[in-house]
């Protein structure tokens, strides 16, 4: 299957709620089980899921208990050892590497505890990574959009800047520019606050908050910040790999 | 995405210094036997000027006896060879003989010109032994012995330095000391004398039936003979040859070897230090092919939360494995552009005193090698790099 032709054009994020409760990602039955030769461990144990368009989720649990799984597998980077993953109602099981890549690209946006932003790269060449992956976006386009998300977390004056010459929470709003730049229609937030000091977490929550309120952007975000989980619109709880509530 | 690539490498260039110095060294190094190898193949292939199969070489110790009664004892045994079956022609010569070790070299003028040229002695059949090809003129007859001056035999590259695009025949060529010449025949292609390994150089032929120069009594040569044998020759005809000379002679001892063994044994010499170069050289790339291996392996062993990132933004797995050998590739690029600069200085320098096609020939060949060594060495930890799980490398930091 081409991955082209399977899903619409990327579109700019809705302007109204019009388009809620239509899934973006729904996960059926999903488990996910490490095994060695010696010992399994069962990571998921039977989780339904449904993100609608426009949701803001937040998932919190001990850790050890299956959210990071939980994400990697809603971002396509790990697949469930048994149960569905259907985006816009499309099960993915069946995809090649090439189409899930696809997907993620066009469709997921990341965003980690750890940043993960590539050092040796300046701010603008980090957020415009994702549409190097991307055919048929043209350099000049890259950049627009590049400057268009930095724009939009507050750090267009930070272009050139290098991450070693930023503090943690200009990190992270680099991390969320990255995401932003691909346009996708869910972001995964990993403990985007983890790593930052409480004024800083709460200004990366007020970006992602303003994003899904103003841009209508789905997120889910696992956290371990009750404070935090509470201002999104829904919170699912998490222990030994079962969704409690 | 090369844009990309060249950005990252250079964004890095304090991390990948080494690696572009690695590669610089194993360029120059193998430029620089690169240069050796293609200038002795382009040697190897040029034309000898002569043939040296069924070609054997005798020399003759006349064991005391008086230098007056050897030249005419010389005389008569190289009629008593030619009458000999399985021989087909006998011509005596010096001591430079094909493929030997004994370099003959003088400086010839003719009008304006002039030019050093090695020069060789050969007897009324020597165009027969040698199988020697003449563009125009003739080769020496016994009618030369009572000519006004010597006769000579030049080659091309004697003409061209002497005559340039002027006819050649008949003209006058001296020596420093002014003895004067007479070219009677021009050879249709090179000699080389010392073998397949000898620069192209102007070689000309004087005639030399005698032992003692004829102008200089003093100045005389050992008894040596080179004989065209029928192609069914065996190891008889030398026996026979060998009881012949010490029969005509009455006594000289004789000592016959073939052109082909003389040609081993001068191939042996030659080819020996190229091979060591070759081995050292191999060794060393081996090395570095090494050494390549180990810092790519290790640049992605440290680099996996970046690929699992690359994964989750878009990167298909055969994308990451197209990056890191892409990125490779550009390191390359700067090692080879170092190492081209200072290649180029060799030409422009004259170090090697070879020829610029060489040159340009083996910057090629060293490019391509490397390249595909560096290709190889980044192949297998890219395919790593490939397969690494975005899920755990994302998790591991």
């Amino acid at each position: 299957m081409n991955a082209t032709t399977l899903f619409s054009a990327p579109t700019a994020a809705p302007s109204t709620r019009a388009t809620a409760f239509q899934p973006v990602i729904e996960l059926r039955s999903i488990e996910k089980v490490y095994q060695t030769k010696t010992i399994e461990t069962v990571a998921l144990n039977h989780v339904n899921l449904v993100i609608h368009k426009g949701e803001f989720v937040s998932i919190m649990g001990p850790s050890g208990c299956g959210k990071s799984t939980l994400l990697s597998i809603m971002g396509l980077l790990d697949e469930p050892t048994a149960g569905v993953v259907e985006i816009e109602g499309r099960a993915v099981q069946s995809y090649s590497d090439k189409e899930l890549a696809a997907l993620r690209n066009h469709k997921i946006g990341f965003v980690f505890q750890s940043y993960h932003l590539i050092n040796d790269l300046s701010v603008l060449d980090n957020v415009e990574l994702p549409l190097l992956y991307r055919p048929g976006v043209s350099g000049k386009e890259r950049r627009e959009r590049a400057y268009a998300a930095l724009d939009k977390v507050g750090l267009s004056a930070r272009t050139n800047h290098f991450p070693g010459q930023l503090s943690g929470g200009q990190r992270q709003r680099v991390a969320i520019a990255r995401a932003l730049a691909g346009r996708p229609e869910l972001i995964l937030a990993d403990e985007p606050t983890g790593n930052l000091d409480s004024v800083m977490g709460e200004e990366i929550m007020e970006l992602l908050l303003g994003l899904n309120r103003d841009e209508g952007t789905t997120i889910v975000m696992v956290t371990h910040d009750e404070q935090q989980a509470l201002k999104t619109q829904r919170l699912i709880r998490f222990f030994d790999g079962s969704q409690v509530s | 995405m090369i844009r990309h690539l060249f950005t990252l490498i250079w964004n890095r260039k304090r991390a990948n210094f080494l690696l572009v110095a690695e590669i610089f060294f194993a360029f120059v190094v193998l430029f620089v036997l690169g240069s050796l190898l293609v200038d002795n193949n382009r040697k190897y292939t040029a034309p000898l000027g002569f043939t040296y199969e069924h070609v054997w070489q005798i020399d003759m110790d006349p064991n005391g006896q008086p230098i007056s009664r050897q030249d005419a004892t010389f005389q008569r045994l190289m009629q008593h060879l030619k009458a000999m079956p399985g021989v087909r022609s006998v011509a005596a010569t010096r001591s430079n003989t094909p493929f030997s070790f004994s370099d003959s070299s003088t400086e010839f003028k003719a009008g304006s010109k002039s030019t050093s040229s090695d020069i060789y002695s050969g007897g009324d059949d020597m165009q027969d032994v040698l199988s020697l090809e003449l563009a125009e003129g003739r080769w020496f007859t016994p009618r030369d012995e009572v000519a006004t001056r010597p006769p000579l035999v030049i080659s091309q590259e004697a003409r061209e330095a002497l005559f340039a695009n002027e006819p050649a025949l008949g003209k006058i060529v001296r020596t420093q000391d002014d003895q004067e010449f007479q070219v009677v025949g021009v050879l249709a292609t090179p000699y080389r004398g010392r073998g397949e390994f000898q620069e192209l150089k102007p070689a000309i032929f004087r005639r030399s039936e005698s032992l003692v120069d004829p102008k200089d009594s003093t100045n005389f040569d050992r008894p040596r003979l080179l004989i065209r044998v029928q192609p069914t020759a065996t190891a008889e005809l030398e026996q026979r040859i060998t009881k012949e000379v010490a029969a005509v002679t009455g006594g000289w001892k004789t000592t016959v070897t073939t052109l082909p063994e003389q040609r081993a044994t001068r191939m042996k010499l030659a080819l020996a230090p190229m091979g060591g170069m070759v081995l050292v050289c191999g060794f060393l790339i081996f090395n570095v092919a090494l050494g390549l291996f180990g810092v790519l392996w290790y640049n992605i062993s440290q680099r996996r939360a970046e690929i699992g990132l690359r994964r989750a933004i878009g990167a298909t797995g055969s994308r990451i494995s197209a990056q890191f050998l892409g990125e490779v590739m550009v390191v390359t690029t700067f090692g080879l552009a170092f190492g081209l600069l200072v290649a180029a200085q060799f030409p422009l320098l004259g170090v090697m005193g070879i020829q610029l096609p060489v040159y340009l020939a083996s910057m090629g060949l060293a490019t391509i090698l490397i390249y595909v060594l560096t290709a190889i060495c980044a192949f297998y930890p890219s395919r790593l790099a490939a397969g690494v799980r975005p899920a755990v490398a994302l998790r591991e930091e």
